[in-house]
């Protein structure tokens, strides 16, 4: 249950990188705000996905 | 010398051991494994770089999709009709492959080579992220000029970064590559969400009708900056598909796909080449245009993002230098008996620190990375030839393996011919490597049929 809700919040946190920057685009957004909601969300997407990826299989040996 | 030769051998197979035996069929990988691992190992710091140095070069907008477009899609070609046919015919690394057909004195020879390119270019990613942190304590981006470190601030930045970077690795490569790829996906974001936050600085209307306009006059306007020679087509789509030479022509991806259950999995890497490099370089080219075609990655990230931004480079450069020095470490590993794996990598990172506070190595990375191709490209032709052409003109495989030789000199003469070669050849360094490959092709074929006449 945990790692389904880290999987969401993490993906909104990547979603919400992303829709602040076309917001600001828009003129929807003061710069400074943007600015914060992506480091706010930016932080938000690290500790999310590193709790979803906590236990998940390891990835190919390319070495 | 025969002795000393065998003994380095006999410690370099040590260190390969683990992936000696070719994959089992119990191992092999789905598509979409290839598809994560293309998406996220080709976003990395050095796509502030490149991205903006096509700007800096003079490209037009026209140029620049064009052959972005055709480029990426000859790598991704290259990687599948090249190198996914032999990974998944033999399921070998290309170490153990090379060392079947040129023995383990040139593969030995092949690993210092590829040490030394890795150490480079970690140290151009120690660089990128020190534009990063430099803007914290107003330490000057050198010029696009600079060959030497411009200010005792750089030095003490870049070794400071560069040391921490080499502290963090010999610590735990593992839980880094854990953060590697949580940071691939967000490094992604910071690419596109920084490119569409500074279309406003340029003059981009929120409706977008003025974004071509912008495009062809403000960004890819084709007009390089003094001291730049100006880039075509030609140069963008050679860049594309050699950006990543050493891996498809080159066949260090055989470690990759020797995992593939089909050759067509080559496909996949068309995750990395579209969203991944092509993307990203369209990004960096229109945050640098913002940036008054500065040539800062920190600055570029900081003007478009803010302190994210920052850490966005930063993690760019970290993340990717990380793998870069386990690769160099372990590939040094062979001419250190005994060392432990810290210290080899402690050895290999000072090397890599000290390289990164010469601003030359990110200031020419597109010439750099031509070289880094064109040195390791000739080994990736032996190997074709031998796989491929050998059986069609009924040569005998894997000579050096069946004699016992610690050298195939027509592999080394090949090698080291095609490199003095394309060094002379009278066209741009970025085009050297396709008419070096042919050749390197032909010699080895009729070099190796001349012996056996």
């Amino acid at each position: 249950m945990l790692k389904i809700l880290s999987r969401l919040l993490s993906l909104a946190s990547l979603a919400a990188c992303l829709f602040s920057s076309i917001l600001y685009f828009l003129a929807k957004l003061q710069v400074g705000d943007f600015k914060l909601i992506f480091l706010v969300a930016s932080v938000s997407w690290f500790v999310f996905a590193g709790l979803w990826s906590k236990g998940g299989k390891k990835s190919l040996s390319v070495n | 010398m025969v002795g000393r030769i065998a003994s380095i051998a006999s410690r370099m197979d040590r260190l390969y051991e683990f992936d000696r035996e070719p994959v089992s069929a119990n191992k092999l990988q789905s598509g979409w494994k290839f598809a994560g691992l293309f998406a996220g190992e080709h976003v990395a710091a050095t796509e502030f770089v490149i991205g903006a140095f096509f700007v800096l070069h003079g490209v037009t907008a026209k140029d620049l999709l064009l052959g972005l477009a055709v480029g990426n899609l000859l790598a991704v070609l290259s990687w599948t009709f090249v190198c996914a046919p032999i990974a998944t015919r033999t399921r070998l690394t290309l170490y153990w492959y090379l060392r079947k057909i040129a023995g383990p004195g040139l593969t030995f020879i092949y690993n210092i080579a590829n040490a030394v390119l890795y150490c480079i270019l970690a140290g151009a990613m120690i660089a990128v992220s020190a534009t990063a942190v430099g803007l914290a304590f107003k330490v000057k981006t050198p010029a696009l000029d600079a060959v030497w470190p411009n200010s005792v601030g750089w030095v003490i930045l870049t070794l400071a970064i560069g040391s921490l970077f080499v502290v963090l690795a010999i610590l735990g490569f593992e839980k880094l590559s854990r953060f590697a790829q949580i940071c691939s996906p967000w490094i992604f974001t910071v690419f596109i969400a920084g490119a569409i936050a500074v279309l406003p600085r340029l003059g981009v209307r929120p409706n977008l009708r003025n974004f071509w306009e912008i495009a062809t006059t403000k960004i890819w306007n084709g007009v390089p900056l003094s001291g730049q020679d100006r880039f075509g087509i030609g140069q963008i789509i050679f860049f594309a598909w050699f950006c990543n030479l050493a891996m498809h022509i080159g066949l260090s991806d055989l470690a990759l796909f020797r995992y593939a259950k089909k050759w067509t999995y080559g496909f996949f890497s068309a995750f990395g080449m579209y969203p991944g490099h092509m993307l990203a370089w369209i990004c960096s080219g229109v945050m640098v245009a913002a940036v008054g075609r500065e040539m800062n990655p920190g600055l570029m990230a900081y003007e478009a993002l803010g302190m994210a931004g920052v850490a966005g480079v930063l993690f760019a450069g970290w993340t990717t230098a990380n793998p870069t020095l386990y690769r160099a470490g372990l590939a040094l590993q062979t001419i250190t008996p005994n060392w432990p794996r810290w210290k080899v990598t402690l050895v290999a990172g000072l090397g890599t620190t000290i390289l990164s506070s010469f601003p030359v190595f990110f200031l020419k990375l597109l010439d750099y990375v031509a070289i880094y191709g064109l040195v390791l490209m000739p080994i990736g032709a032996v190997v074709f030839a031998e796989h491929w052409l050998f059986p069609l003109f009924k040569l005998e495989q894997y000579r050096a393996e069946k004699l016992d030789r610690p050298f195939h000199w027509p592999a080394l003469v090949v090698w080291v011919g095609t490199l003095a070669i394309s060094f002379f050849l009278p066209v741009h360094l970025f085009f050297r490597w396709l008419p070096g490959y042919l050749i390197a092709l032909l010699s080895y074929t009729a070099l190796s049929a001349l012996r056996r006449k």
